[in-house]
């Protein structure tokens, strides 16, 4: 059975007037179990693979080493399917045009479907709104699945009119999860991010084929350790306090405040999607109205639900104070990850001002990324910072864009943006 | 170990319940009930807190013994907006925090007696604590017991509402009448008051962190009316008021304070009561206290009207009988615990400084008794006579 902590970071002190509270919620998941085991319903998997004309031969061949071995990875007793997108999504396996449009994982099916994926030809253009939509389909044919999940692997650009793939996103958003990878360079990182972002998945570059297997394989067993199949953030606040943001800030940055769901007028959900054992961090910035010094009062009451139950609780609280030792105090995570989440914005922006000719924006925004990478010690953003721009002072942000930059580099940048660390977390 | 109050697990060894905030342990270790054991004169001597506990103690509770008061059932509604108070103790509308219960808490033991206990807005802590009896036919018989813990010893807070309740328990049985004399009745209702402030002591002192380098210590008034006869007894600077609904009102006890030796020696009370020393008491409870017989007095009252104990966080603000007889009249209600909280909320808004205990009974005898000009007369100990401000 699966349990659930929370604990609260922030400084709950405010000064006289003092209005914004600011607190990192640290949900945790323990003894989650696999996926569609744990008595709530069936697990669902889809594999969607890219099969258009642009997938080079050995990308294809690697694609198809990887989706098999992806089914290896499938938990016996889960619910599949394997789709092979091209200009339209055509079911790969089971090869069925009526009735259910998955079967269960076993031993038979899974050579089965590894002998579809062996006869994948590349030909045709990317309609992606199409793959998710019989993606949903197929998901919708068997209601014994409760928990979701979709891989797709694309090389190219999508095809598709303006639109039409936020409309499928749409559909699929709160229905089904979904990792996303591009393989090469000749994808769109905004535009698969947005997919995986409202689906509650990841994002990555497989800039080489030789990659491509153990992302899978890392993918799919990741997959099959989420035993919970939904959970949501549920964030209560008191009459007259407004929501500023809800953002997930550890493992990644993903800004949840636009997708709140009411649950009364108090109370509103912020969808999480299936767990693991694992740790989540969210930062949570309410204002209230200023009370008295002295007084205190509850900002937040931020939980964990499995539909109606609340597994979890971390309080938020706020107390006005005269002492301005402790009201002048920034909490270490607040900092941290306010740190971070500015660092995922200013690699995006930098990013986009490069694409778009504007160097000097460039070069102003990727310099602060270099400087808050480092301040807040995130290794892997400087790594990749450094591949895109030549860094003349760390401290002060002084940078100049590369002249030569490997595009996998830049898209590498872009993809591993939101990737937060973490701090030690020191016992208060 | 779980919290006896809400349930929740609490820590071993622990005095307060993080749930509920009801006191743990501390209440369980205060003297068993029955008449205090203790001779005033020798629990002062002792250093063990039951040092001088007697070999055996009543069984059974003697007859015209008062029920203990039935505790308020459920959570009370947020003092803010009035919304539901979630588990966590935070209001589940507007996030007011509530107060734990022992930072405010309510006592209503007979429909015609009740008390309000509240922290104040400017305080963190209730160190006053009450403790109340009432008989179930209205003017029969009613006991109060306020308690102040001293702010700047350890662990008062614990301390006074051990006392308030030990207290309480030697006030259970009727006073006793002596043999016949005033004079006897006298002398045997002081022995009873310098047990319940003997009973309250060694409660202090039994909570008393024993290598506190700075001991609970708390003032102790007691009001005990049966029928039309007020009994009191005072340690410290809480007191009792005897407020008729027409008649003059009276300040039945007297300070133990600095302010009152000050007045005492002709300064005007609005200097005393506001000088820099104002607050010091000159006699208490605890483990320090030298010398804690109580000043004891009497008064027989004709009228109807409300006996009220009180702590210095009410009277502060309305110190003379005639300011507090305001209070009290302009509350307009004849109901205690609404009386009770108008009160507190009127030390509150006054400022609300110092923790507030207000506890009233109401005295509805009929006007035909004219036998008793209202007029108190001392007990025969020194200090007993009510100061008339």
């Amino acid at each position: 059975m699966a349990e659930f902590s929370a604990s609260v970071y922030q400084n709950e002190f405010l000064p006289d007037g003092g209005t914004d509270v600011n607190a990192i919620v640290t949900v945790t998941c323990t003894g989650a179990g696999t996926a569609g085991q744990s008595g709530s319903g069936d697990a669902g998997e889809i594999i969607i693979v890219d099969t258009s004309g642009s997938m080079a031969a050995p990308t294809m061949a690697a694609a198809k080493d990887a989706a098999q071995a992806a089914l290896a990875e499938i938990v016996d007793g889960t619910w599949f399917a394997v789709i092979a997108g091209a200009d339209r999504a055509m079911l790969a396996f089971p090869q069925v045009s009526s009735g259910p449009g998955m079967v269960r994982m076993d031993t038979a099916s899974r050579q089965a479907a590894s002998d579809a994926i062996s006869r994948f030809v590349g030909s045709g253009g990317t309609a992606i709104s199409t793959w998710l939509d019989l993606a949903g389909q197929l998901f919708a044919s068997v209601p014994e699945i409760t928990q979701r999940h979709v891989l797709l692997l694309t090389d190219g650009e999508n095809r598709e009119r303006p639109g039409r793939l936020d409309e499928s996103i749409n559909r699929a958003t709160g229905y089904f999860q979904a990792d996303c990878r591009g393989a090469g360079t000749d994808w769109q990182v905004a535009e698969i991010r947005r997919i995986a972002q409202a689906l509650l998945g990841t994002v990555d570059i497989i800039p080489s084929p030789a990659e491509m297997k153990a992302q899978f394989q890392e993918i799919m067993r990741k997959a099959m350790s989420r035993g919970v199949a939904d959970a949501s953030l549920r964030v209560w606040t008191p009459q007259g306090a407004e929501v500023l943001f809800v953002r997930q800030v550890s493992p990644t940055v993903e800004d949840l405040t636009s997708r709140r769901t009411p649950v009364n007028p108090l109370t509103g959900d912020y969808p999480t999607g299936a767990w693991a054992d694992e740790s989540r961090d969210y930062h949570i910035a309410i204002r209230v109205p200023a009370k008295a010094i002295g007084q205190e009062q509850l900002a937040a009451r931020v939980q964990l639900a499995l539909g109606a139950d609340v597994v979890t609780q971390g309080l938020v609280k706020a107390t006005w104070s005269s002492n301005s030792e402790l009201t002048t105090r920034i909490d270490q995570q607040v900092a941290h990850y306010t740190g971070q989440a500015e660092l995922a914005q200013m690699i995006q922006e930098g990013l986009a001002a490069k694409a778009s000719g504007d160097e000097a924006t460039a070069t102003t925004k990727l310099g602060r990324a270099v400087q808050l990478a480092a301040e807040t010690g995130n290794d892997e953003a400087t790594s990749k910072l450094k591949k895109v721009v030549d860094v003349e002072n760390e401290e002060t942000g002084t940078v100049r864009l590369k002249r030569a930059v490997e595009k996998a580099d830049e898209m590498a940048l872009d993809t591993a943006s939101t990737k937060t660390t973490r701090i030690r977390k020191e016992p208060t | 170990m779980t919290c006896p109050s809400c349930g929740s697990a609490v820590a071993e060894g622990a005095r307060f319940c993080e749930g509920c905030g009801a006191q743990l342990g501390a209440a369980e270790t205060t003297p068993a009930p029955g008449p205090a054991p203790v001779p005033a004169a020798a629990a002062a001597a002792t250093d063990h807190p039951l040092g001088d506990a007697p070999i055996s103690a009543p069984t059974r509770k003697p007859a015209g013994t008062l029920p203990d008061p039935v505790p308020t059932p459920g959570r009370r509604p947020c003092a803010e907006c009035g919304g539901e108070v979630g588990p966590d103790l935070y209001c589940l509308a507007c996030g007011t925090k509530a107060p734990s219960e022992r930072d405010h808490f309510e006592e209503q033991p007979a429909p015609w007696v009740a008390g309000v206990c509240d922290k104040a807005l400017k305080k963190n802590r209730n160190e006053d604590a009450m403790a109340l009896l009432a008989s179930p036919e209205a003017g029969t018989r009613a006991v109060l017991v306020v308690l102040d813990g001293v702010s700047n010893s350890i662990d008062s807070d614990v301390a006074s509402l051990a006392g308030a309740r030990a207290a309480r328990e030697v006030l259970r049985v009727p006073l006793p009448a002596g043999m016949g004399t005033p004079e006897s009745r006298t002398a045997a209702v002081s022995r009873v008051f310098a047990n319940a402030a003997a009973a309250a002591n060694t409660a202090i002192i039994a909570v008393t962190d024993p290598d506190s380098p700075n001991p609970a210590s708390a003032t102790f008034t007691t009001a005990v009316l049966e029928g039309n006869r007020i009994t009191w007894a005072n340690i410290g600077d809480s007191r009792s008021y005897w407020i008729p609904d027409a008649g003059e009102p009276v300040q039945l006890t007297t300070d133990d304070s600095v302010a009152q030796s000050q007045i005492a020696t002709g300064v005007a009370r609005e200097v005393a009561e506001n000088g820099p020393q104002a607050h010091a008491i000159t006699k208490w409870l605890g483990r320090d206290s030298e010398d804690f017989v109580p000043t004891v007095g009497s008064l027989e009252v004709s009228e109807p009207g409300w006996l009220l104990a009180c702590s210095d966080g009410l009277w502060n603000y309305a110190s003379t009988p005639e300011a507090i007889a305001a209070q009290v009249r302009g509350a307009g209600t004849s109901e205690p615990l609404a009386l009770a909280l108008a009160l507190v909320a009127f030390a509150n808004a006054s400022g609300g400084h110092d923790n507030i205990t207000a506890a009233v009974a109401r005295v509805d005898l009929g006007q035909n008794d004219s036998a008793n000009d209202g007029t108190p007369t001392g007990a025969g100990v020194p200090g007993g006579e009510p100061s008339n401000g």
